[in-house]
């Protein structure tokens, strides 16, 4: 039961919820183009995921951030669940164990699913043991193990851009909590210390050949390189004011690759232009504003590191998908959150979203029995 | 708690950036760079296809076809579009009989080089394997069937040697004409290559919008940018060559290695023109397999020469007339002005024989070209001297092409200054000598001595030979061939006429060399010759030491239509084994024109 409080609906955070609606129709209109050429599945799963998810959504933010507080490692240990058993009951796709089927037309992705519970088990994490001074490289041992659990699971599947995004939130939450000087100069010097080695021993060839091939698209225009010109290519050809809904040569010829997915930009930004894209990244932008400005609204340090870390995933979703998609990063399979077709990766911007909405309708700290669940 | 409003504020900062850098890149990819952009996404979405334009056609001067095209059907693969290279090459091994390895090495091969490239795995597949092709399509990704245009031949090997043949076009010929196309065939010889542009159509293309995958899309909405192309064929080219003649000719020299070439002299149009030994312009259709390449290469027979335009011989006593005709010109002689044969001349130390070893007696100029009587022409090319001599030999157009437009060789033309130049040697009396009667340093084609006789028959004018009449667009449009004469030969009409007279009397008289020639109701005029090979006097047995017989000819005598020119290498005697065959064409020649009259009279 979820008990309701009026003040609830005063403080309801209308504006976030109602950007995030009308990027969730962008999407499904993008969608509609992106997959017109192949029957419109996509688009129509993604309309139910992201019904689904804004439901999800609402729900998520009526519950008491208190309650999540406090399951927060549960959750986590739940999320740690799937990763395990994902690699052991799941679905290989193009080479990765990512999925685990719920029936023959939907699947989840735990990697995905992962990021939320690791922001809250964090957060939780630095709650509970702060000492308000910044972490020592002893210190940073006990959220590193939390970071590193899943991190591994996610990298044997092996989902790179997981991975990457993974070490992005934490890192970026981390130090958002404070890191003492000389740990983060020995923590830079060990990085670099390793990339070569790693580089040269534990990268696998097409690993290195996406690096390489982000460094000269033009190396190698037939295989690794195709999907960055390709995408540059449908980009560039949008111009100012786009090719016009449903008319992008590329996307609807499918020149570009994975357009439904981590491509779904590169469609919006051929048929939009420029000013399409740019209005869809300064929503996008203004949704991760607003959830900073909740973080610093909220007065309790559990609720900013939650909001923080939340607007982090949103923040490294959005540089590392389109700085692919526009060739300033190299190709790696990260979605744009809600705009990429995706349920997982869907439903986990909806929940957090939705944590957000939570915490921002209870800036006033209220007294924890009146909404409580029971 | 910690006060996180700083690091918030930093956050946002960052945020801020990070977002200015995006659009920033959007601006720049979408803007500044969008039309370079669009005109990738443009050339990424639109395949050309070329649609080959049949080249033209070479037809005889009745518009009669000698060479066309048919169509080939010809298999090639898309390595981009294959997607089990090893199936696929089983399957085309079945149906077009080549072995799987091998389909399978050309498609990897050019896959490597591009996989947007299409390879032709064969060329010219027969009806049942296009059947079956057709039929499995569907199961065959990467298959393209495409249709070319080969050339056809209805009539074999006649007139090869003047059509000429093709191949494939080489970096050389693609760097100098970029109209070429880069995997086309083009005229290698012949016809085929001087009136290549003619004969060449333009090729034109289609547009077609195709996915990523290269199929194409049957969509509206990229069609607006849509551009084709049509092909427009090659024009026909109209030959100056009676095809029953070059026939009559070609079966004349038979097995026999020469060449025959038939001049109508009022106009320069080369009516036949045979050479022996020949080559099969078929083999050459589909680009010829490098083992037959070079068999035709090393033959010593040399079959890829055209012997009429491009042999050189020594043209012996055909060439009497050009001295004749000098020194009358020059004064050194007069018709009736004697001269006595023993057998023999005698120059310093050096004794230069008649053919005729007993001596010919005393005679005239008539009777010395009647008899050819050697010992004359001796005497008088040295009265008459190299000097003046030469320059009649240009005159009469030796020593240079004689324009006829397909490959042929200029022949020798000697003089004091040619000597001095080729070898660095002066110019000797007795060489003067061996001059008059066509030996030593001259050399001729058939054709050059064809356009004398040419020039001689029709009252002196050194005709350019003519083997294109007209060209034919497609559009209908003709374009008609004319070639200005080389000049007036520097020879009064009387001497013409009396160089006329004995050729004549070559053929009719009673003693006349050329008697072989002689037709019942047409009056013949001829001359023959004897060239010597080399003077090995023991091996004349061997046939390739026997004398290359000449025999040239016009007629009527009394209003010249044709001239004839013989050669027949290591044939032997002109008389006897060259003016048959002159016979044979003339007779041949007049036959054909009275039927064609009574053909129009009907």
């Amino acid at each position: 039961m979820i008990m309701f409080d009026r003040r609830l609906l005063y403080s309801f955070g209308w504006s976030l919820f109602f950007m995030t609606i009308a990027f969730a129709a962008l999407a499904l209109l993008n969608l509609y183009s992106a997959s017109y050429q192949t029957g419109l599945v996509y688009f129509k799963k993604q309309a139910i995921w992201l019904s689904l998810g804004v439901v999800v959504m609402v729900l998520v933010s009526f519950i008491n951030n208190k309650l999540i507080k406090r399951y927060s490692l549960h959750i986590y240990a739940v999320s740690i669940f799937l990763l395990i058993f994902v690699l052991v009951f799941g679905k290989e796709v193009a080479g990765s164990k990512s999925w685990i089927m719920l029936g023959p037309f939907a699947s989840i992705q735990p990697s995905e699913l992962a990021k939320i519970p690791l922001v809250l088990a964090l957060a939780r994490f630095y709650d509970s043991d702060y000492e308000g001074l910044p972490y020592s490289l002893l210190d940073l041992v006990k959220p590193a193990l939390l970071v590193a659990l899943p991190l591994v699971l996610v990298m044997l599947q092996p989902d790179l851009g997981t991975g990457l995004l993974i070490i992005l939130i934490s890192g970026s939450m981390i130090l958002f909590m404070g890191v003492r000087k000389i740990t983060l100069a020995i923590i830079l010097a060990v990085i670099v210390g390793f990339s070569y080695p790693a580089w040269h021993y534990f990268m696998k060839p097409y690993q290195k050949s996406r690096i390489m091939t982000f460094l000269d698209p033009a190396r190698d225009p037939l295989n690794s390189g195709y999907n960055a010109i390709q995408s540059q290519i449908a980009v560039g050809s949008g111009k100012f004011t786009g090719k016009g809904f449903m008319a992008g040569s590329q996307s609807q010829l499918r020149f570009i690759p994975a357009q439904q997915t981590d491509f779904a930009f590169s469609v919006l930004a051929e048929e939009w232009g420029f000013v399409g894209g740019f209005f869809a990244l300064l929503l996008y932008f203004m949704i991760i504003l607003w959830i900073l400005d909740t973080a610093s609204r909220s007065r309790d340090t559990y609720s900013i590191l939650v909001c923080y870390g939340i607007a982090a995933m949103f923040f490294w979703h959005a540089v590392v998908n389109v700085g692919m998609v526009i060739g300033l990063l190299p190709i790696t399979g990260v979605p744009l959150l809600i705009l990429s077709y995706g349920g997982s990766s869907t439903l986990t911007a909806m929940i957090g979203i939705g944590i957000v909405l939570g915490v921002r309708m209870r800036k006033f700290p209220m007294p924890e029995a009146a909404v409580e669940l029971r | 708690m910690q006060d996180f409003k700083g690091k918030l504020v930093i956050s946002t900062i960052i945020l801020c950036l990070a977002f200015v850098a995006l659009v920033s890149r959007l601006w720049f990819l979408q803007v500044i760079k969008g039309d370079e952009f669009e005109s990738f996404s443009i050339g990424n979405r639109i395949r050309i296809e070329r649609v080959p334009a049949p080249r033209g056609r070479v037809l005889d001067r009745y518009g009669r076809e000698l060479v066309v095209n048919r169509p080939s059907f010809d298999i090639s693969i898309l390595p981009k579009d294959v997607e089990d290279v090893q199936a696929l090459s089983d399957n085309l091994s079945l149906i077009l009989d080549i072995e799987s390895t091998k389909i399978r090495d050309k498609i990897l091969r050019a896959a490597r080089k591009s996989r947007f490239k299409a390879v032709t795995i064969a060329q010219d597949i027969n009806r049942d394997q296009l059947a079956v092709i057709e039929a499995r399509r569907s199961s065959l990704p990467g298959l393209m069937i495409e249709v070319n245009n080969l050339r056809q031949y209805p009539h074999g090997v006649l007139g090869a040697s003047f059509l000429g043949y093709i191949g494939k076009v080489s970096e050389e010929e693609l760097n100098a004409n970029p109209e070429l196309n880069w995997n086309g065939l083009v005229g290698k010889s012949g016809v085929e290559k001087t009136w290549e542009n003619s004969l060449r159509g333009d090729d034109g293309f289609v547009q077609k919008v195709t996915d990523a995958l290269g199929r194409e899309v049957h969509s509206d909405l990229f069609r607006k940018d849509l551009v084709n192309k049509n092909s427009v064929p090659g024009k026909d080219v109209v030959l100056s060559i009676d095809m029953d003649l070059q026939a009559a000719a070609e079966e004349a020299l038979g097995e026999e290695f020469g060449a025959i070439v038939v001049i109508d002299v009022r106009n320069g149009d080369v009516l036949a023109m045979a050479s022996r030994p020949t080559f099969d312009p078929a083999d050459f259709v589909k680009g010829i397999d490098a083992a037959k390449w070079a068999e035709l290469l090393n033959d010593k027979n040399y079959p890829l020469v055209n012997r009429a335009t491009q042999g050189l011989y020594a043209p012996g006593s055909v060439f009497k007339m050009v001295p004749l005709a000098a020194a009358m010109k020059e004064g050194v002689i007069d018709p009736d002005m004697r001269f006595n044969c023993p057998g023999s001349y005698r120059l310093g130390t050096h004794t230069y024989r008649c053919w005729k070893r007993g001596g010919h007696g005393s005679m005239n100029m008539r009777q010395a070209l009647v008899h050819s009587c050697d010992v004359y022409f001796y005497k008088l090319a040295e009265k008459l001297g190299i000097e003046r001599f030469s320059k009649y030999m240009t005159a009469f157009g030796f020593g240079q092409p004689t324009g006829i437009g397909i490959e042929e060789r200029a022949g020798v033309a000697p003089s004091r200054e040619w000597k001095l130049e080729r070898f660095k040697k002066p110019w000797y009396k007795g060489e003067t000598i061996v001059s008059a009667i066509g030996q030593g340093y001259v050399s001729a084609t058939p054709l050059q001595v064809a356009m004398m006789t040419a020039a001689i028959a029709n009252g002196g004018t050194l005709l350019t030979p003519r083997l294109v009449v007209k060209e034919v667009a497609f559009s209908g449009e003709t374009t008609v061939n004319t070639v200005p004469p080389h000049g007036h030969l520097p020879v009064e009409d009387s001497t013409l006429a009396l160089i006329r007279e004995a050729m004549v009397g070559v053929v009719n008289d009673p003693g006349g060399t050329g008697k072989g020639a002689l037709l019942k109701d047409i009056k013949v005029a001829g001359k023959t010759g004897t060239a010597q090979v080399i003077s090995l006097g023991s091996q004349t047995d061997a046939k390739k030491h026997m004398d290359h017989a000449w025999f040239t000819s016009f007629a009527p005598a009394d209003k010249p239509e044709i001239a004839v020119s013989v050669v027949v290498e290591h044939g032997g005697k002109g008389g006897s084994v060259a003016a048959p065959l002159a016979k044979r064409i003339m007779e041949y020649y007049f036959d054909l024109k009275k039927e064609r009259d009574a053909d129009d009279n009907v």
